[in-house]
């Protein structure tokens, strides 16, 4: 005769009349999907609320819903003409600039505009004014630069050799965050002054933004298509609105695939403290449910109360992730102020919080339905058997766990950006999973097979790692991630501090400055000697040009017609500075072919980075056409040269024979050091008045920049691989108190037998210690491996890893197992043998 | 008979636990002395201490208050350490459920409070010992593979082996069948008759009572009765 079994209203009660009583066993599956479904929850909304910014706004962050920016040039009146037909177009010009007031002088981004700007979004003071462009003779100052110059809405400046009305503060410029990275703060000007001020001669740096708003709605893609075949040597930078802020745009893609992996992770990791946590939570409950059988309940019921009591948890410790995940949103946004196009507001994206919920409602499914349905074959008669008798798998599980992987990687795959990433990752976590299950089972082979100690107390610590229904299994991924995720930590943030160190130079010269007309090189030094008789300085042509076409002579490759530009090509893409030099530039060495030697007058040649002629596929001897304001140049290939890029000085890819280049109208840049102590002020006075149409920039500041924004990426990296981090040891925690309660047993009867506190932590401690000691290596290699990915190919840094520190903090998540070991010892050793006794 | 021949000397011995707020006074004043080499059978229905005493008498609780001399050491000056050190060597504990260790084979059961001890011929003892309560062919056992009348056979090898002055048993036989339970009660006093330790036995059954010199009867946490045999 068959019963009907137990209603899910039923089973719902006695659930929740357990879980009253016990929930405190659940923490650690309420901690694991707290902090999995929040990693997920916050980066996917993050991710979110900047895709929305950018969409709604990205017309107005570009300026545009196309831009066309070149060097040294505006359009040509059939190039603006081509254009127009798309709709509105305004133009102006950008450039370094210095801005003086009396004896005060201040490097600027000099922002030439025209009527027609704004084309989207408003331009506002800070007097509440909205407004256009300038009038001539006035200009609109960021608040920085008025600060620096300290002057007032009324006072004067001067710009080159303009005078110019302060006629308001900036508020809000609204396509700030599509001018991109600035070495000073903005003033706004009508579009003719730098002409005005003879800051626009031939030669000069500027560059000039074309602007269009679009008439009808065409697509950008298309449009910047159809300019490009229209006009393939004319060198346009064309952005499209969906590309507003190509930097930041780069940088959100990169935080974006790395903030997935430390997702994914923090979800791999959670999976393995619920699996853990419900196994434990469940074998604590193996007297109740042999009670509840004995008292009728078939398998089916025990199931239901218990998947009740799991999802409950599950629910609980989701929903409280996706809240944590939204409030954390905010602080994020904060932390990256400037990189990240994202208001510090509150954001609830339920896509992403839906996403996240998923995830977490699967990987509990996954990693909580073996132990669940292994549970529903509690015998009954549990009761009077040993504790240790270990229960046979359930194939059942087999079926649920292989439903839900595929449902996670489905997810996973259909969600990306990046579906090869993402697969990628979850491949090579599953792979990790399963190399760590197979150490553990090492581990416990040779625990097994090794001679068993006469010391009783090395004895048990011994059989701990092997005996049935030992947690060497689960303690070894539990260590295993929880360690990996140390060493990643460390690597990862030692590794970008050492960009730091590396990128941001100790010594770096003072000044750099643009536009010194070549005429003039004897003033310039001239004052520099004034100045400081002990400075050094340096001054090479300076100009800019686009690769055209490259490669054997009768083969060569035109740029424009590149599907893609080859990985580390970069060179290709774009305006790029131009040089000539007689001797190889300082800091460079040439690897392969001859330098041209003094008043070479042969064949123009040119010079070329080693790395680049590898990327691009180039040999000795091969030609290079390079358009230079609207003039083909051609020159054959001479030389490699080895570059240090990490000396901050001018470093050249293309550095060509003096005779390809020297008619062609440029000035010169030049690198300033001074002696230690050496005034800075009456230089850069001197420097202005002397050349008012060129720019100094001051390294100190730029560096200063580099720095915070290298630190801002530091410091998103951190918070977000601490998720991990935090997962790994909650993992840590669990495993270590699920293998307590595995202990306990051992404990009590050893006391009882008469061995003391040190005996029975010695115990603990050979146990962990041995575990410890396996899994540092493999958390050494995993951490580093996971954090070389992170560091060389998603940012794109070089691995520069403290190997001190990544090693120590190896040794402080080591202390940390023992130390939670030991913390999980002492309740144990404190209580007194008889108490222990009775509650066995 | 005096105090320097007695194994176990306790005279107003208090025992209470729970807080401070709730105390449950459990040994409300135990006198009571034990000689050397006799046999105690400790009664007394459910609640009435007598798990709680033997716990104190054998070092594995600490009296709340009194004074308490085990084989001849002051058990009422000694923290947790001092009483598990005293335990080694001095007394053997059989209890109801066995609880033997799980990883370890019979021998190992057997040799661990020696080798605790720091004894360097325990395997060997351990080994004459199982052998003496016929598990020679048990030796390299796991408790689960031992029936329910091995296991406790195994018990008290390890509570007999290193010699113990004082023996304590927890109902010994009450998780065994009335014939294992007959059996393992002739071991226990045949073994502890060729070593002479002192036996203090808690049990309900009247006939392993009848096997003891002297019953102590346990009522509301003192002694009700105190029978010679």
């Amino acid at each position: 005769m068959t019963r009907p079994g137990m209603s899910w209203a039923t089973a719902w009660r006695i659930a929740r009349r357990d879980l009253h009583a016990r929930f405190r066993g659940l923490r650690l599956l309420l901690v694991c999907l707290f902090l999995g479904t929040g990693a997920l929850a916050a980066i996917g909304t993050l991710t979110s609320a900047i895709e929305r910014e950018l969409e709604s706004n990205g017309r107005q962050f570009l300026g545009g819903d196309l831009q066309i920016e070149l060097w040294q040039r505006g359009l040509t009146a059939e190039e603006r003409t081509a254009l127009e037909q798309y709709g509105v177009v305004s133009s102006g010009t950008r450039m370094q600039a210095m801005a003086r007031v009396d004896a005060k002088a201040a490097p600027i981004e000099l922002k030439a505009v025209d009527a027609a700007y704004p084309l989207y979004g408003d331009l506002v003071l800070s007097d509440g004014r909205t407004v256009g462009p300038p009038a001539q003779g006035e200009a609109w100052l960021a608040p920085g630069a008025a600060d620096r110059l300290g002057v007032a809405p009324g006072d004067t400046i001067l710009i080159g050799t303009e005078t110019v009305r302060v006629g308001g503060l900036i508020a809000d410029e609204p396509d700030r965050l599509g001018e991109g990275f600035q070495l000073g703060p903005t003033i706004i000007v009508d579009e003719d002054l730098p002409r005005r001020a003879g800051l626009i001669a031939p030669g000069s740096m500027y560059q000039s933004k074309t602007r269009v708003r679009f008439a009808g709605t065409p697509d950008p893609a298309d449009v910047a298509d159809e300019l490009k075949d229209r006009y393939p040597d004319a060198g346009f930078d064309i952005d499209t609105a969906e590309r507003a802020a190509p930097g930041t745009d780069r940088f959100v893609d990169r935080m974006g695939e790395f903030l997935t992996l430390v997702g994914l992770a923090a979800l791999v990791i959670a999976g393995i403290g619920i699996g853990g946590g419900v196994t434990s939570y469940l074998d604590a409950r193996r007297q109740g449910i042999a009670t509840l059988k004995i008292l009728g309940a078939t398998s089916r019921d025990i199931a239901r109360i218990y998947a009740l009591q799991i999802t409950a948890a599950t629910l609980a410790g989701s929903f409280a992730g996706m809240a944590a995940g939204v409030a954390l949103v905010p602080l994020l946004a904060r932390a990256l102020d400037g990189l990240l196009p994202v208001s510090a507001g509150l954001v609830i994206a339920p896509g992403p919080l839906l996403l996240a919920l998923a995830y977490g409602l699967l990987v509990a499914l996954v990693f909580a339905a073996p132990p669940l349905l292994r549970a529903r074959h509690y015998p009954a008669m549990a009761l009077m058997r040993a504790r240790v008798a270990p229960l046979a798998r359930d194939r059942a599980a087999l079926v649920v766990v292989g439903g839900g992987l595929s449902a996670i990687v489905a997810l996973a795959l259909l969600t990306a950006e990046q579906p090869m990433l993402s697969g990628g990752f979850l491949a090579g976590a599953a792979v990790l999973l399963g190399l760590l299950a197979l150490l553990g089972l090492g581990i416990r082979n040779l625990a097994a097979s090794l001679p068993r100690p006469r010391n009783p107390i090395a004895r048990n610590a011994l059989a701990n790692l092997h005996r049935p229904g030992s947690s060497t299994g689960a303690l070894v991924t539990a260590l295993g991630f929880g360690l990996s995720a140390f060493v990643l930590l460390a690597a990862v943030q030692s590794a970008i501090d050492g960009n730091i160190e590396k990128r941001v130079p100790a010594q770096a010269p003072d000044y750099f400055v643009l536009d010194i007309p070549r005429d003039r090189v004897t003033d310039f030094e001239a004052i520099i000697r004034d100045a400081d008789p002990q400075a050094n300085w340096r001054t090479v042509p300076a100009m800019r040009g686009s690769v055209l076409a490259f490669g054997p002579q009768n083969a060569m490759t035109r740029t424009s017609d590149l599907e893609e530009i080859p990985d580390g090509a970069w060179p290709l893409r774009g305006e790029r500075g131009l040089t000539y030099a007689d001797q190889v530039p300082e800091g460079n060495t040439v690897t392969k072919g001859q330098w041209w030697g003094p008043a070479y007058a042969g064949e123009p040649l040119v010079s070329i980075d080693e790395e680049f002629a590898e990327a691009a596929g180039l040999e000795i001897g091969d030609m290079l056409t390079f358009g230079v304001l609207g003039v083909e140049k051609e020159a054959r290939i001479a030389s490699y040269r080895r570059i240090d890029w990490e000396s901050m000085g001018f470093n050249y890819v293309f550095v060509l024979s003096p005779n390809a280049l020297a008619d062609v109208p440029h000035n010169l840049a030049g690198t300033i050091e001074l002696s230690d102590g050496t005034p800075t002020a009456p230089l850069l006075q001197a420097l202005v008045g002397a050349f008012p149409s060129a720019s100094v920039i001051e390294v100190g500041g730029v560096l200063g920049q580099a720095r915070i924004i290298l630190e801002q990426v530091g410091l998103a990296t951190l918070a977000a691989a601490s998720v991990a981090v935090l997962a790994g040891l909650a993992v840590l925690l669990g495993a270590i108190a699920a293998a307590r309660a595995a202990r306990t047993y051992d404990t009590v009867v050893l006391r009882v037998l008469g061995a003391d506190r040190r005996q029975i932590l010695t115990m603990q401690l050979i146990e962990y210690a041995v575990l410890a000691a396996a899994l540092a290596i493999v958390a050494l290699a995993v951490g580093s491996f996971t954090g070389w990915l992170v560091i060389t190919q998603l940012f794109e840094f070089d691995w520069l890893p403290d190997w001190g520190v990544v090693l120590a903090v190896l040794g402080i998540g080591l202390a940390v197992v023992l130390a939670f070991a030991i913390g999980a010892s002492l309740p144990l050793l404190r209580a007194k043998p008889a108490q222990a006794l009775r509650a066995l | 008979m005096t105090t320097s021949q007695a194994a176990i000397s306790a005279r107003n011995l208090t025992l209470t636990l729970g807080s401070d707020a709730a105390p449950v006074e459990i040994l409300r004043g135990i006198d009571l002395e034990i000689a050397q080499g006799e046999t105690v059978a400790l009664l007394g229905p459910s609640g009435s201490g007598k798990s709680s005493l033997m716990a104190v008498l054998s070092g594995l609780e600490r009296a709340s208050g009194g004074k308490l001399t085990v084989a001849g050491q002051d058990f009422a000056a000694m923290d947790e350490d001092a009483l598990a050190h005293a335990r080694r060597g001095h007394i053997g504990i059989v209890l109801q459920a066995f609880h033997l260790l799980p990883t370890m084979t019979a021998l190992e059961n057997v040799a661990t409070p020696m080798e605790l001890s720091g004894e360097t011929d325990a395997q060997e003892r351990a080994r004459a010992e199982l052998e003496a309560v016929g598990l020679g062919h048990r030796l390299d056992h796991y408790p689960q593979q031992l029936s329910g009348g091995e296991q406790q056979r195994v018990a008290i090898a390890r509570a007999i082996a290193s010699r113990p002055e004082l023996i304590f048993a927890d109902e010994p036989t009450g998780n065994l069948d009335a014939a294992t339970g007959h059996e393992i009660v002739e071991l226990l006093f045949a073994r502890r008759a060729e070593t002479g330790a002192t036996l203090l036995v808690i049990t309900h059954d009247p006939e392993l009572a009848e096997h003891c010199e002297r019953v102590l009867t346990l009522g509301d946490g003192r002694i009700a009765t105190d029978t010679r045999a």
